[in-house]
């Protein structure tokens, strides 16, 4: 009777998984197989691996593999910096505050990302809100600076768009630090600043370790950001786009998207070790 | 252990959350190398006084002196104190080495010193040999022995204990009781532990400071705070006892709902007064006929509790009841009693106190 009943149980998880999954494998796994088999099919119909080879020997390419994970990691670095002291007021300090702070830090991701590019554009465009400002109403400047196109408007944007994620990682695994361990590293003679390197920096490695994959996994992802706030990086997503739509050769282009799914795989990989380690 | 232990005086200490008086005016003195209990239920202010005397919190008014140096301002990490909490409070991703050791290493120990000194109080605290394990590992009297060894070894001049034993069992806890009282004795240092229990507190203590609504009603030895309690709520709180409310009449015995009791001491006529008297102090059955209260009752619950057994007894002609310990022992030439008996009852006059209540102080 356990059995029957045991099988059921089953048989109603899998009937009400079925449609997200029968979704996902329709509209997400089949075209990415589709586009990662391209990649492996050569000229005569045959399987090669001439196109990884060639790609992961080039120069070039291998230059853009690392301006991609160079870039992701800069991004990753920042958010992180930036983002811990906003989770420790947020947890710490903030008291009724907190739900304020959540919202400031949710809302825009809330927006499109298209729009929220724009809005940088806005702002620091040629003739844009910012130089208006430094120019014209301050009288800071003589001319109006370049923002747009340059390395650091790109990653400041990224950045913005990272750092909740960062923020939230981070936030809810301090939260479950207990303030006693802290109270117990003073009564040990230890400053409040030893104390945070001590016994809350360590304890919250796990909320860094996973806000920093998340990051850089969007990071090197990200597209629409560079693209129109330009920076003169050339990663492998705007290679990519530029392939499909500019050079046509759909073959490289699979071949560089499989490689940046590796890259995601692998964070993923390592995001789930850091997961799994905490659960022990 | 060169240092003469150190004195811990609290000084018309203040301490408000909100319209919230934590702590009223308390003052303290623990002798040097004694263990002092702040006892009292939940709320009565003695986790707040802990922890002012840590440094995690600051009096409103008043000053707290360690070893005659006033500590009232100072941050915790410059108090030279230690501490074990209720929780432990070990670190985690730190083995116990590496937990007992952390003190010195803040104190700027070397490696060598560091090490030895973490063998000799773990020796002490038997867990020699547990060095590279991690706290999640131990079991809970463990980390608490770990807990202890890591605030004594840089010989603090207080050592605080913040209801140390509360996550143990009830067997676990009395050994405890005994292995701390025994080394805080050897180590001559001085104590103060948070309780809320009264067994701890009596067991433990060279002194108990019973708490209620911020201040300490009574301050004393253990036997004689439960011998001789000043007010209801020390005799209630700490153990159990019968209390009997009445006027004083003119031939100077006390009339209450269950009879004219005689009192222990002369008290004015017409004062309202109430006469404590501990559940084992009460005779039950023949004895009882020879004393001068002249009570009978029915027995209406008896339940045995292994080194005695414990009577509940409606007195006769009033809605008292009275609470009663037997020894459990027929050596003594007692007849047991059971359910629905009629006996006599009384005390021996000395063995009654005066004590005072909410509504009979002032």
């Amino acid at each position: 009777m356990s059995d029957t009943a045991q099988i059921s149980a089953r048989a109603r998880r899998a009937l009400l998984l079925a449609p997200a999954l029968i979704f996902l494998a329709v509209f997400f796994v089949m075209p990415l197989a589709d586009n990662s088999a391209r990649s492996f099919i050569g000229e005569e119909g045959g399987f090669t691996l001439a196109r990884y080879a060639s790609f992961l020997t080039d120069r070039f390419y291998l230059g853009v593999i690392a301006e991609t994970v160079i870039l992701s990691a800069a991004v990753t670095l920042i958010s992180v910096v930036i983002a811990y002291p906003v989770a420790y007021v947020l947890v710490r300090k903030a008291g009724r505050l907190s739900g304020l702070i959540i919202f400031l830090l949710i809302a825009p991701l809330l927006t499109s990302i298209i729009m929220r590019t724009f809005g940088w554009q806005v702002l620091f465009a040629r003739r844009g809100l910012v130089n208006q400002w430094l120019v014209t109403d301050l009288g800071l400047l003589d001319a109006p600076l370049r923002w747009l196109n340059t390395p650091g408007l790109a990653i400041a944007a990224l950045v913005h768009v990272l750092v909740p994620f960062a923020v939230l990682s981070i936030a809810s695994v301090l939260q479950g630090v207990d303030r006693r361990l802290e109270e117990g590293a003073l009564m040990l003679g230890a400053s409040r600043f030893r104390t945070f390197f001590e016994v809350t920096l360590p304890l919250t490695m796990d909320g860094i370790g996973t806000g920093a994959i998340l990051v850089f996994m969007i990071a090197n992802g990200s597209f629409v950001t560079l693209v129109l706030l330009g920076g003169g990086f050339q990663t492998l997503p705007l290679l990519i786009y530029q392939q499909f739509n500019t050079t046509r050769d759909f073959a490289l282009a699979s071949t560089m998207s499989t490689i940046l799914l590796v890259i995601a795989l692998a964070c993923l990989w390592l995001q789930l070790r850091l997961v799994r380690r905490q659960g022990v | 252990m060169t240092d003469a232990p150190s004195r811990l005086t609290l000084t018309a200490i203040r301490k408000k959350f909100g319209a919230l008086m934590a702590v009223d005016n308390l003052d303290l003195s623990v002798e040097p190398g004694a263990l002092v209990s702040l006892l009292g239920p939940s709320g009565c202010g003695k986790t707040t006084t802990l922890r002012m005397v840590a440094g995690f919190e600051t009096p409103d008014s008043g000053s707290i002196t360690v070893g005659g140096d006033d500590v009232t301002r100072l941050p915790p990490n410059k108090r030279g104190l230690g501490m074990v909490f209720q929780s432990y409070s070990l670190f985690p991703h730190r083995t116990v080495a590496e937990n007992v050791a952390f003190g010195l290493r803040m104190l700027g120990a070397s490696k060598q010193e560091q090490s030895d000194e973490v063998r000799r109080m773990l020796d002490m605290v038997h867990l020699t040999g547990r060095e590279d394990m991690y706290p999640s590992q131990l079991s809970g009297g463990q980390q608490q022995r770990v807990a202890l060894a890591r605030a004594l070894v840089v010989n603090p001049r207080v050592l605080l204990l913040d209801e140390p034993l509360g996550a143990l069992d009830k067997a676990l806890r009395e050994s405890m009781q005994f292995e701390i009282r025994e080394m805080q004795q050897r180590l001559e240092i001085t104590t103060l532990l948070v309780t809320h229990d009264q067994e701890e507190a009596m067991s433990m203590s060279d002194q108990i400071a019973v708490m209620q609504g911020g201040r300490i009603l009574q301050l004393g030895a253990p036997n004689d705070i439960y011998d001789r309690p000043e007010t209801a709520f020390v005799a209630t709180f700490l153990g159990t006892s019968n209390l009997f409310e009445g006027e004083v009449s003119a031939d100077g015995s006390l009339a209450t709902p269950a009879g004219a009791l005689p009192l222990p001491a002369q008290k004015a006529p017409g004062a309202r007064a109430t006469l404590s008297v501990r559940p084992e102090r009460i005779v039950l059955g023949e004895a009882a006929g020879a004393l001068p209260q002249g009570l009978s009752g029915r027995i209406v619950a008896a339940s045995f509790r292994g080194s005695y057994a414990a009577y509940r007894i409606a007195l006769d002609g009033s809605a008292t009841e009275v609470t009663a310990y037997r020894q459990a022992d027929a050596s003594l030439g007692q007849t047991s009693l059971v359910l629905g008996d009629r006996v006599a009852v009384g005390w021996p006059v000395e063995h009654g106190v005066l004590v005072t209540t909410p509504d009979s102080r002032n």
